[in-house]
């Protein structure tokens, strides 16, 4: 049992665009980047070529290849969901947590949108963290995932101080070429306290 | 030195962070590698710092490229500095990193065991939570056996929250450290009935996870599952119960007896349709275990394929797939009531949706009929031809071959008709060796074992090696599968040349095989299928050499022969070598005798005047000659002659022990046992039970042992299992409504 690779119950979870750009990649059992890279490129091809109102479930693809597991997707607006699942999950069961998952998404990013998941990625990771875990459910309940990644973004914005400034005032300080400014500050010589109990 | 410090870190603050990364690969378009190429020297540098802001906005960048594509493996030292940073924000970088990056090779895993187990300890829900996240990515054996405790600890935490990680994460525990279950299953079981409804999900996903690998173990949580399953009202809890239970069904029948009135009765009043399948498909899985009480249970068996036959019928394009999929297992133990559907089931095989074609695919085996065979290959057969993925048209061929072969051609009228279906399969262009062996091996099957078809099998075959268009160009690369064919066609044509012999409705054949046989192309083909043809070359000249009876037509014919045989005798293959020279010297024997028979028919023929008064004599020399030549085109026939029948697999079972003949006895005096006072002598019996050892039966033993007591540990505590008794137990009480 050591030796036995871990099945993972969701093997993957993948969120890419129309083109097929990844927007976020989870793999619940080992694969090498480039392997990795490839298995997307490959269930991007499987799941592009897809009419809309077909069934969202596939099988075929190296991620399944002759066992157990089979793709269930979803398309949104411009982003593909693709749970690579085992039988141990329902298929509509699955269905229902993407479902979940974007209306979350939603919730935490006001009205999300590709570029929200293209430029918070570590968010969206966050996010998936409360409802996936190694690969097994966790939760399925929205305002509970959302409750939870609320806090954790209280937890981080009360921890900031000066190493955690929003981009508004990051993008203000680099406007003001403040790194010259520095090298140019001359540092006036301290009083030495040994001078004044002489 | 407060100064310097806020300088050093304001000259990072205009270091990029995950955002300006995004943007600038967003504005680097053309050179993206490049330009990231750049920014992971950055980083790089920026890994060297000692500030851990620093590191950890490094640290979530390479994230991002981890996505990529690009190898992080490098930075894992960084990570694990980056986990153990006392701050959330940058703590929980570090461990998303490891979650995307560690494996079990990673070597600074190790390194991380006493952080993460102080995270896990820690006050801060969060610390523990992310912790806890995180190491389900990348648990290994050593993690598992020195955090096993920790975590166990947090399964009582008071935080739900926390509890309900904590158990998920037990699972992975368990896989990487098994004797971590029988401690901690207490306590898994009790968070079966925690009050927090995401702990008790947690607890029931990983008890059916447990069970799936082990059934047998957890037969004995039956009745507390049952009673979570009247309970409770979430549907993901009850899908996985009702999952379980169809895991745990094939060794209980009983138990699958007392569940069908409860899932039928949540079958009509769910309205939640992934309930809904699961009931269905936990129902079948009752009735195949116990399909020896068919007449009872009827009636479920109707429900279940009425309610599927819904789903197939409805327009969501999911459920038709699920019921579909259901029907399938359906099918196997009530072929019956799925054949009732046969209509419903065609009309998906025209579905625009390829994952639903291939699940009515598999449902054909049970909906072909002698009636419907014809009508259902020919279109099968023009679906191959729309097909777009290879992977459908593989399988279409799969199943055309299945459903015609199935039960030893049970359903097939007419044997020259699926004889040209296969033909008309190997036509098709860029099938893969797989499919094309497919073919061969029904040809050679149908033409061994059916004598009635083998005339035009031949004829259909020889018509195939005249006429194919193997490509010679590109080495026959597009048609892989078609040499799989040729293969079969040459063996056809060398074993039943007698039908390729011309008769009242065609021209004989066998002259025109022959010479197809030997072909420059041939040459390219690979070994198997070179050795093939050449040899049974030799049988269909072996069988003209018999028909023909002008002399000097059967010389010509062997020299002919020897001349192309020559082509192969070089071959780098040592079969296609061994089989060319053996031919050939044989031919050269035969053309010798041949000749020299026909030489001394010729001397008789022209002798006649010298020898006038051995008139008899001459014809005798004549006659003789004829027949040398009779006998010599007899003998080599000779090399080919009988039937080769198919064998039954069981066949050699029925041979009678010829007399005398002890199979177990030994054939030579064992050796000397070796002299040491602490081996026993081996004593042997001649007769049957002589070589069997008792030894492996006390290990078996052993370990039934051993189960059985951990078994007994895991129900000994609960008084409401009463599950192994005779009665029944003290089920029939409870209420499931």
């Amino acid at each position: 049992a050591l030796s036995e690779p871990l099945k993972a119950m969701i093997k993957a979870i993948l969120i890419f665009n129309n083109h097929g750009k990844p927007r976020l990649t989870k793999f619940y059992m080992h694969y090498a980047e480039d392997e990795q890279q490839q298995v997307i490129r490959e269930t991007f091809q499987l799941v592009s070529k897809r009419d809309d109102n077909v069934c969202n479930f596939l099988e075929g693809g190296t991620l399944i290849g002759g066992q157990d597991y089979r793709l269930i997707y979803r398309h949104y607006a411009t982003l593909y969901f693709v749970f690579c699942v085992d039988s141990s999950e329902s298929e509509l069961g699955i269905l229902d947590l993407i479902q979940v998952f974007v209306e979350t998404l939603d919730k935490c990013f006001e009205n999300v949108c590709e570029l929200d998941l293209i430029f918070h990625m570590d968010r969206v990771h966050c996010i998936l963290n409360e409802l996936v875990m190694g690969g097994m459910v966790l939760e399925t309940n929205m305002n509970e995932i959302v409750a939870r990644f609320e806090e954790q973004q209280k937890l981080q914005k009360s921890e900031s101080g000066f190493s955690a400034m929003p981009n508004r005032a990051v993008s203000t300080v680099r406007d003001m070429n403040l790194s010259q400014k520095l090298r140019d500050i001359k540092i006036p010589d301290m009083p030495s306290f040994s001078s004044l109990y002489q | 030195m407060a100064l310097v410090r806020v300088k050093g870190v304001l000259d990072h603050v205009l270091d990029k962070n995950l955002q300006d990364l995004v943007r600038g690969i967003r504005n680097h378009k053309d050179t993206e590698g490049k330009y990231i190429s750049e920014c992971i020297e950055e980083i790089k540098q920026e890994l060297k710092q000692e500030s851990l802001v620093v590191k950890a906005n490094a640290i979530n960048k390479l994230v991002y490229l981890q996505m990529l594509g690009y190898d992080i493996s490098w930075a894992g030292f960084n990570i694990v500095e980056v986990m153990s940073s006392p701050k959330f924000t940058f703590k929980r970088i570090g461990y998303l990193a490891a979650s995307q990056s560690f494996h079990d090779g990673t070597d600074v895993i190790m390194l991380t065991t006493n952080l993460v187990r102080k995270d896990l300890n820690s006050t801060n829900t969060y610390d523990a939570g992310v912790a806890l996240s995180s190491l389900s990515c990348f648990m290994t054996g050593d993690l598992a056996h020195d955090l096993a405790n920790d975590i166990m600890v947090l399964m009582t935490s008071t935080k739900p929250y926390l509890r309900k990680k904590a158990v998920l994460l037990m699972y992975k525990v368990f896989l990487r450290f098994p004797d971590s279950l029988k401690p901690a299953f207490g306590r898994l079981k009790e968070k079966l009935e925690d009050p927090d409804p995401g702990v008790q999900s947690a607890a029931v996903n990983v008890i059916c996870e447990l069970a799936r690998k082990n059934p047998q173990n957890y037969l004995s949580l039956a009745p507390l599952f049952f009673k979570l399953m009247t309970t409770s009202t979430n549907n993901w809890v009850l899908i996985k119960i009702i999952k379980l239970f169809g895991a745990l069904i094939p060794l209980e029948p009983r138990l699958g007896k007392k569940l069908i009135e409860p899932l039928t009765n949540l079958i009509h009043s769910t309205s939640a349709m992934s309930l809904l399948y699961e009931c269905i498909n936990t129902v079948i899985a009752v009735l195949i275990s116990i399909s020896s009480g068919l007449q009872n249970h009827a009636t479920s068996v109707q429900l279940c394929v009425q309610k599927l036959q819904i789903l197939i019928e409805d327009s969501d394009q999911n459920l038709k797939y699920l019921g579909l999929l259901a029907m399938t297992k359906i099918l196997k133990t009530h072929p019956k009531s799925v054949q009732a559907h046969k209509e419903l089931i065609m009309q998906c095989l025209d579905d625009k949706d390829e994952s639903i074609r291939l699940r009515a695919l598999s449902l054909l085996y049970g909906m072909v009929s002698k009636k419907n065979l014809m009508e259902i290959v020919k279109k099968l057969i023009v679906h191959m031809e729309k097909a777009e993925g290879a992977h459908y048209r593989d399988e279409l061929l799969s199943k055309i071959i299945g459903i015609c072969s199935q039960n030893d051609y049970r359903f097939i009228t007419n044997f020259e008709w699926y004889v040209s279906v296969l033909v008309e399969l190997a036509a098709h262009k860029g099938m893969k060796p797989a499919q094309g062996r497919a073919i061969a091996n029904q040809l050679l099957d149908v033409a061994i074992r059916v004598q009635q078809v083998r005339r035009f099998a031949a004829r259909q075959m020889s018509l195939l090696l005249r006429n194919h268009t193997f490509d010679k160009q590109r080495g026959g690369g597009g048609s892989a599968g078609l040499v799989e064919v040729l293969y079969a066609a040459a063996w056809i044509c060398g074993e039943f040349a007698v039908c390729l012999a011309g008769d009242e409705e065609s021209e004989d054949a066998r002259r025109a095989t022959l010479e197809a046989m030997s072909l420059p192309y041939v040459l390219q083909l690979p070994g198997e299928v070179q050795a093939v043809f050449v040899h049974n070359q030799v049988k269909l000249y072996a069988n003209l050499l018999l028909a023909e009876s002008d002399a000097e037509e059967r010389v010509a014919l062997t020299t002919e022969l020897l001349t192309r045989l020559e082509q192969f005798v070089h071959s780098e293959d040592l079969e296609v070598q061994e089989r060319a020279v053996c031919a050939h010297q044989l031919l050269k024997c035969t053309a010798k005798a041949l000749r020299q028979a026909a030489a001394s028919k010729t001397a008789a023929i022209f002798d006649v005047g010298d020898v006038a008064t051995e008139d008899g004599a001459g014809s005798t020399a004549e006659a003789d000659g004829d027949a040398v030549i009779d006998r010599v085109a007899k003998e080599l026939s000779g090399l080919f002659a009988g039937e080769l029948n198919p064998v039954a697999p069981k066949a050699q079972r029925k041979v009678p022990l010829p007399e005398g003949l002890d199979l177990d006895a030994w054939i030579n005096e064992p050796p000397a046992p070796p002299k040491s006072e602490f081996d026993e002598p081996v004593k042997r019996k001649s007769g049957k039970s002589s070589g069997r050892k008792k030894e492996p039966e006390a290990a078996v033993s052993a370990t039934v042992g051993a189960s059985a007591s951990g078994a007994t540990n895991y129900s000994s505590s609960d008084p409401t299992v009463a599950w192994g008794g005779a009665s029944g137990g003290g089920f029939e009480q409870k209420e499931y409504h």
